[in-house]
């Protein structure tokens, strides 16, 4: 499924923080997202998210408008993670996990009552698939401690893994390499490859140009709220109005 | 803390090998159980007090009969020797001190000097100082064969407990003096049994033994609680306490779905118990209670859903008022007898007690006393409380909950309808507290608007909260303690809520997560 912004603006009273923004991410492939601070991309990801409507264009999702509501896009199919990790601190990991999965399980209120045949069926079966996404991320899917807990980068990886269990069509990753060192954050790298490998068209907002350039399909680079540049990481890289927007322009 | 992390903290150094107490004797901590042993032998009274003797012979006669060491001495004594067992050391010292400073005090206010209770104390003081910091053990799970025996003597040992401690001192002053006194001390010896138990990590494993033989338990533990009756705690009085306490309990299970689990703070909630018990009580004398609890449950959940709906726009403090307000609407409203449906400042009198086959629940069955039949319905419904809980907090809905408790906006993004999820905790929580009112008002047999004020809704929440939000027992725990204090406690009545206070605050000090928590 594509996921499609056409002409979005927000404007938040006088302050226009997109304009004219539009950007197609691809059935597969990663996106990234770059720009200096402030430059909209946050404001462009809420929207894609369903957090926020935007004051104009359209956004949508295999053709159909995306609802601008966070809940009906997880199940859409468009899942995300945070910038400053989110976790549900006090429950299980596997529990996490399982919040994900929470729109594609389907359980009646009195099965769970009476724990019914079907009910059992299903709890087995979301958590065998929120093992298997554990598993996937790269962490331990028996391990029972609360998700608070953990070190940073595995918390990272179970917002991840929370994500993925709920089949999603696009994942977007909030600066997912965020307070890692080179090693975790070439490991993230590969991890993201591996999501793409599994069909799953993956956003990426990053600060760390290098990582992006490196990992990406396809760049855009958002500047005051505009699309300045998009296009494959190599000839983005050497765009010179890339180079302006992030160091400047040469006096002489 | 789960096994996992005590079995960490055992082997890490600094856990088992780092104990000093097992290189060098700690002289202090023998000379303070040696204290406690010298004291619980010595007379605690010096005369025979107007009221009769004190508990247990206390007084000098006492050395008639020396052998005779029973009541709060046997308890000390025990105490003493647990003492000498260094993981036993603080919590012993602990029952040892709260033995001492009870009987202590009601000496003291009775005016009889005593030699025991100084030196028990000293001995109990030298105990909790010289504790040793010592992890729980962690102790491995067995296989069937021991398991259940283990869960069974684990019951019986609560039964015993429980039915101890209800029937401690007597059921009034005016058939024992000291009966304040008796039972106070009693909570301070079992809080002692409970903390040695897990000082050596047995409760831990009982936990995790109930949690692997999760059917087996739940049958056990209904069995026991089905034997309170024969127990000493067996006679018409205590089987009407325990039965009122089933009653809160069971609504303090639904209000822990509320707060415990989905985290909306409801300060109004005894409102759903009123409602329960004024349709049940209106329909009384038309329909058989079976209707006429459904009737209760199903009116109070539409209330819930009413209170629940403005929870979609309020979070946090402004959900709070709008359902302390919701509270005091009702409570107006019943004060006021708007529609005549709850007979005002009259109450609504005159309640039959529930009868089925010709059995009126308020008679005796056979040896079994009166009472009896309440009690086994309170036992049922908290019984199908705890069940809903059990199964709810391990579904998808109940992970719902808990997700937006954590974090509201987080479980949106995770597809979770917050909505929905949270009307249907009120929805749920006020069902129970539906049904628990109905049961509350045929065994009352009169309904009143005094009995769901705001301080009754506190109580509930602090029962929830003591015992350890969205835990199954902690609720059970915390109704318990909340409800059979003040029966047994009258002569402080006055101080009641001032010492509900003072225990919230100790309790959010050394065990922030409840009595029962499972970390």
């Amino acid at each position: 499924m594509t996921l499609i912004a056409e002409r979005v603006s927000m404007r938040f009273g006088g302050l226009v923080a997109l304009e004219d923004v539009s950007l197609a991410v691809p059935g597969t492939g990663i996106v990234g997202l770059i720009g200096p601070n402030g430059a909209g991309k946050t404001t462009l990801f809420n929207c894609l998210t369903g957090l926020s409507a935007p004051t104009s264009g359209r956004i949508t999702l295999g053709g159909r408008p995306l609802p601008a509501d966070p809940a009906e896009a997880m199940r859409g199919g468009v899942a995300r993670t945070f910038q400053n990790i989110r976790l549900f601190g006090e429950m299980s990991v596997l529990d996490n996990v399982l919040v994900g999965r929470h729109s594609r399980i389907r359980q009646s209120l009195l099965g769970a009552l009476v724990r019914s045949p079907g009910f059992r069926r299903s709890e087995t079966e979301a958590a065998e698939r929120a093992r298997a996404e554990l598993a996937f991320v790269g962490l331990d899917p028996d391990v029972r401690r609360p998700a608070g807990s953990l070190s940073y980068g595995d918390q990272r990886r179970v917002e991840i893994a929370r994500a993925l269990a709920g089949d999603p069509a696009v994942l977007m990753l909030d600066e997912p390499t965020a307070g890692m060192n080179g090693a975790e954050t070439a490991a993230i790298g590969t991890l993201i490859r591996g999501i793409r490998d599994r069909g799953i068209a993956v956003v990426v907002i990053e600060h760390d140009t290098k990582f992006i350039f490196s990992l990406c399909d396809h760049v855009h680079v958002l500047v005051r709220g505009r699309m300045l540049v998009e296009g494959p990481p190599t000839s983005v890289r050497d765009d010179p109005r890339v180079i302006e927007a992030y160091l400047g322009t040469a006096e002489c | 803390m789960t096994l996992d992390d005590a079995k960490v903290l055992v082997d890490a150094p600094g856990g088992r090998h780092a104990n000093p107490a097992r290189h060098r004797p700690d002289l202090l901590a023998w000379a303070g159980a040696a204290l406690v042993l010298v004291g619980a032998l010595l007379p605690w009274a010096a005369f025979v007090l107007p009221g009769g003797a004190y508990p247990d012979r206390a007084t000098l006669q006492f050395f008639d009969a020396p052998h005779l060491v029973s009541g709060f001495r046997l308890h000390l004594v025990l105490l003493g020797l647990a003492g000498l067992a260094g993981r036993a050391r603080r919590p012993a010292g602990i029952g040892v001190v709260v033995i001492a400073v009870v009987h202590l005090a009601f000496l003291i206010g009775l005016g009889a000097p005593s030699a025991g209770g100084p030196v028990a104390l000293v001995g109990g003081v030298l105990l909790v100082w010289r504790r040793p910091a010592v992890p729980a053990l962690s102790l491995p799970l067995p296989g069937r064969v021991l398991a259940w025996p283990a869960l069974l003597a684990a019951f019986a040992g609560l039964l015993w407990l429980v039915s101890a401690t209800l029937t401690a001192g007597g059921q009034s002053r005016a058939t024992n003096p000291h009966g304040g006194a008796e039972f106070l001390a009693f909570c301070g010896f079992a809080f002692a049994l409970v903390g040695v138990l897990s000082a050596y990590g047995v409760l831990t494993w009982l936990a995790a033994l109930t949690q692997r033989h999760r059917i087996f338990a739940f049958t056990v533990m209904l069995a026991c609680a089905l034997l309170l009756p024969v127990t000493g705690a067996g006679t018409g009085y205590w089987m009407t306490v325990a039965s009122t306490i089933g009653v809160y309990a069971a609504t303090a299970i639904g209000l822990n779905i509320v707060v415990g689990l989905a985290g909306l703070l409801d300060l109004g909630y005894v409102a759903f118990l009123g409602i329960g018990a004024f349709t049940a009580a209106n329909l009384a004398h038309s329909v058989p209670f079976p209707v006429a609890a459904l009737a209760g449950a199903a009116v109070a959940g539409f209330f819930g859903v009413v209170v629940g709906a403005p929870t979609l726009r309020v979070r946090g403090d402004y959900l709070a008022i709008v359902t302390l307000a919701f509270g005091e609407i009702f409570f107006r409203a019943a004060q006021n007898d708007i529609g005549g449906l709850t007979g005002g400042v009259n109450a609504i009198p005159g309640i039959p007690p529930i009868t089925l086959f010709g059995q009126a629940f308020n008679q005796p069955v056979g040896a079994l006393p009166g009472g009896f039949l309440y009690y086994g319905l309170a036992v049922l419904l908290v019984a199908a409380a705890m069940v809903v809980l059990v199964n709810l907090k391990h579904s998808r809905t109940g992970r719902a909950w808990e997700a937006i408790r954590e974090d509201e906006d987080v479980a949106r993004a995770m597809g979770v309808r917050t909505g929905r999820a949270k009307i249907l905790a009120f929805l749920v929580g006020a069902t129970m507290a539906g049904l628990a009112g109905a049961v509350f008002a045929h065994k009352l047999g009169t309904v009143g608007y005094e009995s769901f004020d705001f301080s009754e809704s506190v109580t509930l929440l602090a029962a929830v909260i003591l015992g350890g939000m969205g835990t199954v027992p902690g609720a059970v725990v915390g109704a318990s303690l909340l409800f059979v204090l003040p029966e047994k406690l009258r002569e402080f009545s006055d101080y009641r809520l001032m010492l509900f206070g003072l225990a919230l605050i100790l309790i959010m000090r050394f065990r922030p997560r409840g009595l029962v928590s499972s970390s």
